[in-house]
């Protein structure tokens, strides 16, 4: 199930990445005569309001939202694993501000805090800038949960025989992270990167519905979903679900995907 | 004394987000930036309202003593978008807000529970598979997507969509630990000896679990007020939600910083009722 799921995630990737990248194929350009328009051989998937290819901007969206989530979660996963093993493992007087500094991170409902950080950008922010910042800002605020949970993991290894041995033999504690604590953590690091693929995709297209992730004309799943509002004015097209068929559909994927890694 | 740890606890973590949020207001790069600077008719207004709070808001000390006098005397601030006191627009719309997260908790508790309790007992490995599949599938359905649907095909409300999103949640987590349970020999020797499964199910199974669900308990009520934001705005619901997703579209700081602090607040006290949440959450994840 885990290879298929892998698998389908890469033709969609490369389909997006096909799509996305053709010659003459634009997210912006608007075709004014065919605005919200059906299926024709010029756009396949027919155009939305402003005229613009809707199966160009799934692609880039597509494209955008998984390069931003698994950086955000590369990124996350860094921070999460450096904060989680410094408080276990590191000078004991920084374990405490440091679990209370996640905690004060979780004690706030997420959307309410990226509201807070979006909303505080300036008024002009350019539209690839206020992709990046977007994931960038869930990057920030997504690692407490998961630094959490490489703190307890680490938190057992401090009193493991192997430890105590290691300590014993004279190895230094750089060496013993180096060598025997993160390749130990990869297990529990992993399915936490990619618990949080899934979480960054949909918290941006709950930013997105809010009007508050990515700016026009960049597309995003988020902001394509918008469209979602206008479907009642454009004729029936069923290509209009489009977006949010590939957004889910790539969301059940990720889901299986770490369902498989957990139970691993 | 361990309430009175943990009342102490909150306190700081409250203060802690409080003094974060202001930081985070006050140098966010769109601080001394208003969308009604747009507006030709109003932007000489508007502009020399930004200067001055450049004036009044040039050292954060100040600003934050400001403040937490205000909070003090029981002034929330002054709204930038409705240029009234915050305190009057949050009153309100508390109700609207507290109604839609009990309904959507219930909800998602009742149809979680009632799942998870006979799937848990009976389910071979093609069901739990379904099961897996299922839950996915509406894991996956962004709340803004979900509400839509709703919306056009004019079949449920904003309850509904908050219910079934933490249905699914809660339903996932809820079956995980109630499938572990059902696995453990004092259960199996209970069913051997003729125990119906109604006093299983209380006496064995979810007073035992009951921490846990407590923990999960408040996961689910910080995932609800998070998912009020969409279920309100997209259902035209004034409540807590609404305002803070107007807030932040027209950049009124101190109605935002208001609302996240009433949410901090929330969620602090949710957590004085209930054993903190990262308990189940590292014990569920590393495994």
């Amino acid at each position: 199930m885990q290879r298929l799921a892998l698998t389908l995630l890469l033709l969609l990737a490369l389909s997006a990445l096909f799509l996305g990248l053709r010659p003459h194929a634009s997210y912006s350009a608007q075709d004014r005569e065919q605005a919200a328009a059906g299926a024709s051989a010029l756009h396949p998937a027919g155009t939305d309001a402003l005229g613009r290819d809707r199966l160009t901007r799934v692609a880039v969206a597509a494209l955008l939202g998984l390069t931003g989530a698994v950086s955000a979660a590369t990124l996350t996963t860094v921070i999460a694993a450096g904060v989680g093993v410094l408080a276990a493992l590191g000078p004991s007087f920084l374990e405490g501000p440091l679990l209370l500094l996640c905690d004060a991170f979780l004690a706030l409902p997420w959307l309410f805090l990226l509201m807070m950080v979006r909303s505080g950008m300036p008024l002009g922010t350019a539209p690839l800038l206020s992709a990046a910042a977007t994931f960038f800002i869930l990057a920030l605020l997504g690692w407490p949960a998961c630094a959490r949970a490489v703190h307890a993991g680490a938190a057992r290894m401090r009193c493991a025989d192997w430890m105590t041995q290691g300590r014993a033999g004279g190895l230094r504690t750089t060496q013993l992270m180096q060598w025997h604590v993160l390749p130990r953590l990869g297990s529990l690091l992993s399915p936490q990167f990619l618990i949080s693929v899934p979480a960054f995709l949909m918290a941006e297209a709950n930013l997105g519905t809010l009007g508050l992730g990515v700016t026009e004309p960049l597309p995003s799943w988020g902001s394509m979903l918008l469209e979602l509002d206008h479907s009642a004015v454009m004729g029936g097209s069923l290509w209009i679900y489009l977006p949010v068929v590939s957004l889910v559909g790539t969301l059940v994927l990720l889901e299986l995907l770490v369902t498989e890694e957990a139970r691993a | 004394m361990r309430f009175l740890r943990q009342l102490g606890r909150t306190c700081l973590l409250v203060l802690l987000v409080a003094a974060g949020t202001l930081a985070l207001v006050r140098y966010a790069p769109g601080y001394f930036s208003d969308p009604r600077e747009m507006d030709a008719e109003h932007a000489a207004t508007i502009r020399a309202e930004i200067d001055a709070r450049r004036e009044t808001d040039s050292s954060s000390r100040a600003m934050a003593v400001r403040i937490v006098q205000g909070w003090l005397h029981g002034q929330l601030g002054t709204s930038r978008q409705y240029q009234v006191p915050v305190g009057e627009l949050i009153r309100p719309r508390l109700g609207v807000t507290a109604r839609l997260v009990a309904g959507g908790l219930a909800f998602g508790w009742l149809a979680a529970v009632a799942l998870a309790v006979p799937l848990s007992m009976r389910l071979n490995s093609a069901g739990e598979a379904a099961i897996a599949a299922g839950s996915a599938l509406l894991l996956a359905i962004p709340v803004g997507a979900l509400a839509t649907i709703f919306l056009l095909t004019n079949t449920g409300g904003p309850t509904l969509t908050l219910g079934l999103l933490l249905a699914a949640r809660d339903f996932k987590f809820v079956y995980r630990l109630l499938r572990a349970q059902w696995r453990e020999p004092h259960l199996l020797f209970a069913r051997a000896q003729g125990m119906t499964v109604k006093q299983i199910v209380y006496h064995s199974l979810l007073r035992p679990l009951s921490p846990q669900l407590a923990s999960l308990a408040t996961m689910s009520f910080v995932m609800a007020l998070s998912l009020a934001v969409p279920a309100e705005v997209l259902f035209d619901l004034p409540g807590i939600g609404q305002l803070a997703w107007g807030a932040a579209m027209n950049r009124d700081l101190p109605l935002l910083l208001a609302v996240t602090l009433l949410m901090a607040t929330a969620v602090g006290l949710s957590g004085l009722v209930c054993p903190p949440a990262l308990t189940l959450q590292e014990k569920l994840e590393p495994a």
